[in-house]
């Protein structure tokens, strides 16, 4: 597949076009990101009759603006209120929550503008130079190199758990457990699910996102007057403009951080299934791994910010290249644009980047176009938004509560999902309190069921041997990987303390 | 008890609700593994070995709590989870009304219930100030939560006599 530059320029001018129709669905998908239970893919769902009667160049340009500013928008209400919006931003909060908190919500947010847009941008120019050999991925990544990766999301839980080992282990655990809650893959067998039919799917991902995060935060910020500490009231009460400069520098400062958290989203993008959450928990997790400063992730690190946030827009680029190129959706919004493409009539394969270029290479220039637009759209409204963590959470934590609650309710229509949230509330609440970590319960909820279903899959296809595990070249290299990652803080912790025993001796 | 005795007890750490998840999660494991004893082997195998880490982990740490109290550095006390903040704040209250709220939100809709709940929580957190704000701003987030998402969007809220009444005046 040649690249036709000369293009690409004419492309994008066109694609700029339609910015009568991306500017309005960037603001649409800030609102949809930010609200738990909603996501692109419902939103488009919702709005298809409007997106099948557009002409093909314009849906696309809907979908694709929706998507990509729907993943910056679930940040939002992680950084100023610890809501993730989506599991994508599950990781947000770890650092982006701490940095409002504090009354850097302005830079937090910047931060988290700049490091989505440009991560977003970078992958997406990219994917349109190396879409051929990336699409080659997708059909390499068999159940052991999945496992492999999950294994990578949820050596997170040994990170978060440095602080206190035996309750981060005790929390991680016990969400892989909570995640195994239903039939299993094979058999359909139940377990776990105390009789209850709404259980037999597993847990469904929103309600615990939900409780966890936003519910039992609700329960605890009613003992304050607003989120904020008392200096970071006044330092939000000071700040102007510079702040949200300040965050801009602090995040360019680190293009090279935004640039390698992003190509770990482009790649785990590309493999159908893993998704946002996986790659956010990734990058979060080596981003820590390859720091100098290890300790100071989970206090409101920038570092810790970009990298979840920089590789959740890589994943945004990285879905739409299997589609195009093999017909495979790597997630569910991509699945949905499929849909609708193919009603219009358009062939998805390696013909279409020859036959119907301003559609095969246009959906990346509509996405680069799309991220440039979302620069100009949302850094002025970073100014503005960390007011909200001036509310008085008295009128805040009722809010918090019903609409997140509700939040939980549309995905599956079920009250008891809303029960479901109340619950995740409560273990939250008391986990918070006893020094036990939500994030480390939340990745085994959304990380465990994945992992059962392809270490399953991988031992049907071995009849029970577990050196199946080891049996790829992609796979023993990722393990080494894994084995790196994992052990290398240690290593970098005690050649430090080495150091520092060497310099007071 | 003499000042110093009574200091020291304060001290003490209370790791009775510290053991809440552990106990919660040995207990849960228990239920699991009785639902799949019978079950094919494809039903137990991450069970048994995410459930048996788990039951070890909250083992060891029970057993470090057990010799903490033991020690005299910790009692089993539930300060850490539930103390007066719990009065002081109205949590109770909260936690009840928001039970109430996922109860009544079936049958309720979401509008009129969004709207009953919210002033009632509002009000008991702020002690009974300013119902006249309280009332306008449930109102506001209540009807405009069903403006946008219900009338706008058509989002699949949970439906009452206020969003019906509403689509029958407008069919």
């Amino acid at each position: 597949m040649s690249l036709p530059l000369d293009l690409f320029g004419s492309l994008f001018l066109h694609e700029l076009s339609f910015w009568w129709v991306i500017v309005p669905s960037i603001l649409l998908g800030y609102i949809v990101g930010a609200i738990p239970g909603f996501s692109a893919a419902n939103t488009i769902i919702i709005l298809l009759p409007l997106t099948l009667a557009m002409d093909v160049e314009v849906g696309l340009a809907f979908m694709v603006a929706l998507y990509c500013s729907s993943r910056m928008g679930a940040g939002i209400p992680a950084i100023l209120v610890n809501i993730p919006g989506t599991a994508g931003a599950a990781a947000t909060p770890l650092d982006g929550y701490p940095m409002a908190k504090a009354g850097r919500g302005q830079q937090a947010l910047a931060i988290s503008f700049v490091a989505s847009t440009v991560g977003g941008l970078l992958t997406t120019v990219l994917s349109i130079f190396i879409m051929p050999w990336l699409a080659e991925v997708s059909y390499h990544m068999h159940s052991v190199e999945m496992i492999v990766i999950m294994l990578f999301g949820i050596s997170l839980i040994a990170s978060i758990a440095a602080r206190d080992t035996l309750k981060g282990l005790i929390a991680g655990f016990l969400g892989l457990m909570i995640g195994l809650i239903g039939t299993d893959h094979v058999y359909a067998t139940p377990r776990g699910t105390f009789g209850l039919l709404e259980l037999y799917d597993g847990v469904p991902l929103i309600p615990a996102l939900v409780g966890l995060f936003a519910v039992s935060e609700a329960f605890m910020i009613i003992e304050q007057r607003s989120i904020l500490t008392e200096k970071g009231l006044n330092i939000l009460r000071g700040a102007g403009w510079s702040a949200t400069l300040e965050g801009v520098t602090i995040a360019l400062r680190r293009w090279w951080h935004i640039t390698w958290t992003g190509l770990i989203g482009l790649v785990i993008g590309v493999i159908p299934g893993a998704g946002a959450a996986i790659a956010s928990f990734v990058a979060y997790q080596q981003s820590r791994s390859f720091s100098r400063t290890p300790e100071l992730y989970g206090t409101g690190h920038p570092e810790g910010l970009i990298a979840p946030e920089s590789a959740n827009n890589g994943v945004t680029a990285g879905t739409l290249i299997p589609m195009f190129i093999l017909g495979i959706p790597g997630g569910a919004t991509a699945a949905v644009m499929l849909v609708v493409l193919q009603y219009q009539g358009v062939n998805i394969g390696p013909t279409l980047f020859e036959q119907r270029p301003e559609i095969g290479y246009g959906v990346f220039i509509v996405m680069a176009v799309t991220y440039l637009l979302m620069m100009v759209t949302i850094l002025p409204l970073a100014r503005y938004m960390p007011r909200v963590t001036m509310a008085r959470t008295v009128y805040l934590a009722p809010l918090i509560i019903s609409f997140t609650l509700v939040g939980s309710f549309v995905p599956r229509d079920y009250v008891f999902d809303m029960f479901l949230g109340l619950l995740f509330g409560v273990i939250g609440y008391i986990g918070r309190r006893t020094g036990y970590h939500v994030a480390a319960i939340l990745i085994g909820v959304i990380l465990g069921p994945m992992l059962e279903q392809y270490f399953l899959r991988a031992m049907k296809m071995a009849d029970g041997d577990l050196m199946v595990l080891f049996s790829s070249n992609i796979g023993n290299a990722l393990w080494a990987a894994l084995i790196v990652s994992v052990a290398l803080p240690f290593a970098l912790e005690y050649k430090r303390n080495r150091q520092r025993a060497a310099g007071t001796a | 008890m003499t000042e110093s005795a009574a200091s020291q007890l304060q001290e003490k750490r209370p790791v009775g609700g510290e053991l809440i998840i552990p106990i919660a999660g040995l207990l849960f494991t228990g239920y699991y593994f009785t639902t799949i004893v019978d079950s094919p082997w494809t039903a137990q195998v991450s069970a048994f070995f995410v459930g048996s880490f788990l039951a070890v982990l909250s083992l060891i740490f029970i057993i470090k709590a057990a010799a903490m109290v033991r020690r005299g550095e910790a009692d089993f006390g539930v300060r850490g989870v539930f103390n007066d903040t719990d009065l002081e704040f109205n949590r109770h209250w909260l936690l009840l009304l928001t039970i109430a709220y996922i109860l009544v939100v079936e049958w309720g809709g979401f509008t009129i219930t969004t709207f009953v709940f919210l002033t009632a929580a509002m009000l008991v957190l702020n002690k009974g100030r300013r119902p006249v704000f309280i009332a306008l701003l449930s109102a506001a987030f209540a009807f405009g939560g069903y403006a946008l998402f219900i009338f706008a969007f058509e989002v699949r809220f949970p439906i009452g006599p206020f969003e019906r009444l509403v689509r029958w005046l407008l069919a």
